[in-house]
């Protein structure tokens, strides 16, 4: 008897579920298996500053409910970490020790927050949101009315900078070359952004100028909970600290499965990377494109659930090369105001 | 103020500390004041490496039984937790081993079984263990600890309860099992809480003398042997009824009673007859195989008309059976497992401070309707910890023979003499002018043997109807009724541990708006017809549930009542799921509905 075909999948983001529907239409009787690190089901992330206007109750962020992954029989595997990848023996390991043999492995573990290597030091100082936990623990320890302070900027950042606004906290953004990240903007363009992020109430601060960030400390008692202090003495006081640098692939448990990296997964545009039985798609991914002649990441909401499904489509015999949809240019609004194509999801 | 009623399961390899860690948890939430049923389930080898679970149930008000689903799950072994994994409702909590010291197949860590609706969370419990230990035999701690962190338990009630456990032993193992579970408590807190598992605050403060009030069955039956002023026993180790003995062992020499373990269960039942005889306030412990070796020497208990308490728990038979499984199916042997006519009393509690009351009470029908009393448990309820409150003064009699009298004994002393209540004036060994006969041989007034056909129905009738003044023995429930008073669609009759279940599926069935009450039957035998009948008068439909396969209870029901009642049996070993008898329950409600509709509707056609 024909064993059925077993798809594991690393990520339960929307890169990695889109792929597991997709799969079970195409590949009903197979078995499928989500790996992911979070306790979570797959929530939206672009939902999360929901949490300023109190929206805490976690069930409320679920996509799907529990009940959705069992009719699709399809098994999660939840606070599991893949530390491993033997793409000879095709096998996983995960940091419990258990080992899961797959016949496809598609990678869309998505990227985590980038903290330039002079910040590291002062990572335990900072506050991350990029889970659902993180952006409790935010919201917890930031005061009413209090000052956020986002290193770097970044569209993410830039999202939960206008929500916190709208909430009634302050929020001052050190300006840098990752502001406007994803985005690629330049000269004037940039000037005239800038000047958008005033008309918004986010207050800047040039970073480069202050010749960089020195430390960042604790605060005094009875003072902001911490104080940013930069090269030229500059001190900047806020409640929370928060980096927002883009995003780097979470990759490093690939290194050694035969899968090529460069900062992520090299793939050819139909998402196989140079392993066949491995595909990756997502924010983790570097796809091939033929004209540029170079490896790029694609952002964006819409963008990576298409990477799913392509990637679920190649995995069970389809040869379909991804094709970009996402508007990736950065536009204001009628009110002056800058929205971004990124910010956009279903 | 939110109600707890939480239930937390613990699963292990024996020597894993599964137990200890729930024998830790029920006894620092008791001391928190808080209502708390436990159960414990061992591997039938007994020692090795078999599975044990430990179920500890936690409410602020008082409830009967255990629940089917747990609200969080401690793996201290996946391959016996991963089976109850779906014993987790949802949103409940698992808990588990993140680093296993060796690689794991595909499928064999329990992470592989957590449905999408439950939470996980798997922590380095061996690691943690090793860095405060030195060793990893306090996995159970850490992970208790982290509980008690997560859910959000006083962390110093656990300290003295650790303390008060390792009491006896070098300082040093307290001191590290504390460090262990304060450092799985740290992990605990900081643990982002998805689960919506919380313990609130206990109604009552707490309770110094809360030790005391936290027992289980054999444990109540040996503090009412004890309350009782018991002065002999003896006993062979069968379980679930050794820790009887093993307790009264301790606690009998303290008070200058007398414990032998005999060779078999024979000697125990004759050396137990035969110190009831020499007026000794005497027992002996048993399960099932053992009660089959005794049967021949209750009989001469029985036709000698010797006092003596035999405790019977029962577990999974026929023969070794399911040694550390309950059941229900020693009914029949209880009630008539000896030759002849050898009607005895039975009396079967049917929770913690039951076994308690029927133990020191026991002793007084022994003695004052001069027979053999079976008490009977099950393993269910030997091994099931309750909080409950005993009284400060003994509410039993140091004796309650009926004593031969100095006009008794004038004049030729009659041992076994017709008299109004039927039990004879009692002369023991040695008294003067006391002089008698005891045989196992039909007899006379003087105890001297007679196969007169007269005197053998006269004698066999003064066995038999001397039982009934135990009916009405002061100060203990034969027979309760519970829930809607006045006519009802289900009325459920249970007897024994499975009570507790039947109470839990009457409160749901009312609280669906079906008309349903339950009676607990107490005394097995005999049987009190008068409240039996009347209970069944007012009860549409009877529903009679109990864990053993040929329905015993229901068939001695009937038996004695002549009418049909609706049987409903399951031997799977552990307690009966509520939420089947609820579905059984609705079932027979519907029924009753439409013989009502039926009736009415044929009273219509009549008039018509």
């Amino acid at each position: 008897m024909v064993q059925p075909k077993h798809h594991v999948i690393i990520g339960s983001g929307i890169t990695g579920t889109q792929a597991a529907i997709t799969l079970r239409e195409r590949d009903p009787k197979s078995r499928i298996t989500i790996i992911t690190m979070s306790t979570l089901l797959f929530y939206n992330r672009y939902d999360l500053p929901d949490v300023f206007r109190g929206r805490t109750d976690w069930q409320s962020f679920l996509v799907y409910p529990p009940s959705f992954y069992e009719e699709l029989n399809i098994k999660l595997r939840r606070g599991s970490r893949v530390v491993n990848v033997d793409s000879t023996r095709k096998e996983i390991t995960l940091g419990h020790k258990e080992t899961i043999r797959y016949d496809t492995l598609l990678v869309s573990s998505g990227g985590r927050g980038y903290l330039p290597e002079e910040l590291v030091d002062f990572r335990s100082l900072m506050h991350n949101f990029a889970t659902f936990e993180a952006a409790m623990n935010v919201k917890k320890i930031l005061p009413e009315n209090g000052k956020v302070i986002m290193l770097g900027g970044d569209m993410l950042g830039l999202d939960l900078a206008r929500n916190l606004i709208q909430c009634g906290y302050t929020v001052t953004v050190i300006t840098g070359e990752h502001t406007f990240w994803p985005h690629t903007v330049e000269g004037n363009e940039r000037k005239t952004f800038m000047k958008a992020l005033e008309s918004m109430k986010v207050e800047t601060f040039d970073g480069d100028k202050a010749e960089g960030i020195a430390s960042i400390e604790e605060g005094k008692k009875g003072k902001p909970a911490r104080k940013i202090i930069f090269k030229d003495d500059t001190v900047l006081e806020g409640d929370v600290v928060m980096p927002f640098f883009g995003l780097a692939p979470a990759v490093e448990f690939m290194i050694g499965s035969d899968a090529d990296i460069e900062r992520g997964l090299l793939v050819n545009p139909e998402l196989r990377t140079t392993n066949e039985h491995i595909f990756a798609a997502g924010d983790v991914c570097q796809i091939w494109d033929k004209k540029d002649k170079s490896y790029k990441f694609f952002y964006g909401w819409k963008n990576v659930r298409a990477m799913g499904e392509v990637a679920a489509k190649n995995m069970t015999g389809d040869n379909t090369a991804f094709v970009t949809t996402q508007d990736e240019k950065l536009r204001l609004d009628k009110k002056g105001q800058i929205n971004s194509p990124f910010w956009e999801y279903d | 103020m939110k109600n707890t009623d939480i239930q937390i399961s613990i699963c292990g390899s024996a020597g894993d500390g599964t137990i200890a860690a729930g024998d830790i948890l029920k006894r620092a939430l008791a001391k928190g004041g808080f209502k708390v049923i436990a159960f414990d389930v061992y591997p039938p080898e007994i020692r090795g490496f078999g599975k044990c679970i430990s179920r500890v149930r936690v409410t602020t008000e008082q409830v009967y039984s255990l629940k089917h689903h747990s609200d969080v799950l401690v793996s201290l072994d996946d391959s016996h937790a991963i089976p109850h994994v779906g014993e987790v409702r949802d949103s409940g909590a698992v808990i588990y081993e993140d680093t296993p010291i060796s690689g794991v197949l595909e499928g064999s860590h329990i992470s592989a079984h957590i449905s999408p609706g439950q939470i996980p969370y798997g922590l380095p419990v061996r690691e943690i263990s090793e860095k405060e230990t030195s060793g990893n035999r306090s996995r159970n701690i850490v992970a208790l600890g982290y509980l008690a962190g997560l859910i959000g338990m006083e962390p110093e009630i656990f300290h003295e309860t650790i303390a008060d456990k390792f009491r006896g032993k070098a300082i040093k193992i307290t001191d590290m099992n504390v460090a262990a579970f304060d450092k799985g408590y740290a992990l605990g807190q900081k643990t982002f809480k998805l689960d919506d598992v919380t313990v609130g605050k206990a109604k009552k403060s707490r309770n110094k003398d809360a030790t005391i009030t936290m027992m289980n069955g054999n444990a109540a039956v040996v503090q009412g042997c004890m309350d009782a002023h018991i002065k002999t026993f003896f006993g062979y180790p069968i379980t679930p009824a050794t820790t009887i003995m093993e307790k009264l062992a301790t606690e009998m020499p303290k008070v200058g009673g007398r414990l032998l373990q005999t060779e078999d269960e024979i000697s125990a039942i004759a050396a137990t007859i035969g110190a009831g005889y020499a007026g000794s306030r005497c027992a002996t412990a048993t399960s099932g195989p053992g009660l089959a070796l005794m049967a021949e020497m209750l009989g001469l208990g029985v036709v000698a008309e010797l006092p003596s308490v035999i405790f019977v728990s029962q577990r999974g038979g026929p023969s070794t059976g399911l040694p550390t499984k309950t059941e229900q199916s020693d009914l029949n042997l209880a009630v008539y497992g000896r030759g002849g006519d050898g009607q005895i009393i039975v009396l079967a509690p049917t929770n913690v401070e039951g076994c308690y009351k029927c133990a020191g009470k026991a002793f007084e029908m022994a003695e004052q309707y001069q027979t053999p009393v079976i008490v009977l448990l099950d393993l269910y309820l030997s091994n099931r910890f309750e909080t409950v409150e005993l009284p400060k003064q003994s509410p039993f009699t140091k004796t309650s023979n009926k004593a031969a009298k100095k006009k008794d004994l004038e004049g030729g002393y009659k041992r076994y003499a017709f008299t109004k209540d039927l039990a004879s004036p009692r002369a023991l060994p040695g008294q003067e002018n006391g002089m008698h006969t005891i045989t196992g041989l039909e007899h006379n007034e003087l105890g001297r043997p007679s196969d007169q056909p007269r005197m053998h129905e006269d004698m066999s009738a003064k066995r038999h109807n001397k039982l009934l003044a135990a009916l009405s023995h002061h100060d203990i429930t034969i027979e309760k009724r519970f829930g809607d008073e006045g006519d009802v669609d289900v009325g459920i009759l249970g007897w024994g541990s499975n009570f507790g279940e039947c109470l839990e599926a009457m409160f749901k069935a009312r609280e669906e708006g079906i008309r349903c009450s339950a009676m607990k039957v107490v005394m097995l035998s005999p049987l009190p017809l008068g409240p039996i009948n009347d209970f069944m008068d007012a009860s549409g439909e009877v529903f009679v549930p109990e864990l053993n396969y040929e329905g015993q209870f229901a068939n001695l029901i009937q038996g004695a009542t002549a009418r049909s009642v609706h049987s409903y049996t399951r031997v799977p070993g552990s307690p009966m799921r509520v939420e089947d008898m609820l579905v059984e329950i609705r079932r027979l409600a519907k029924i009753k509905k439409a013989k009502k509709i039926g009736k009415t509707k044929k009273a219509k056609k009549k008039a018509a």
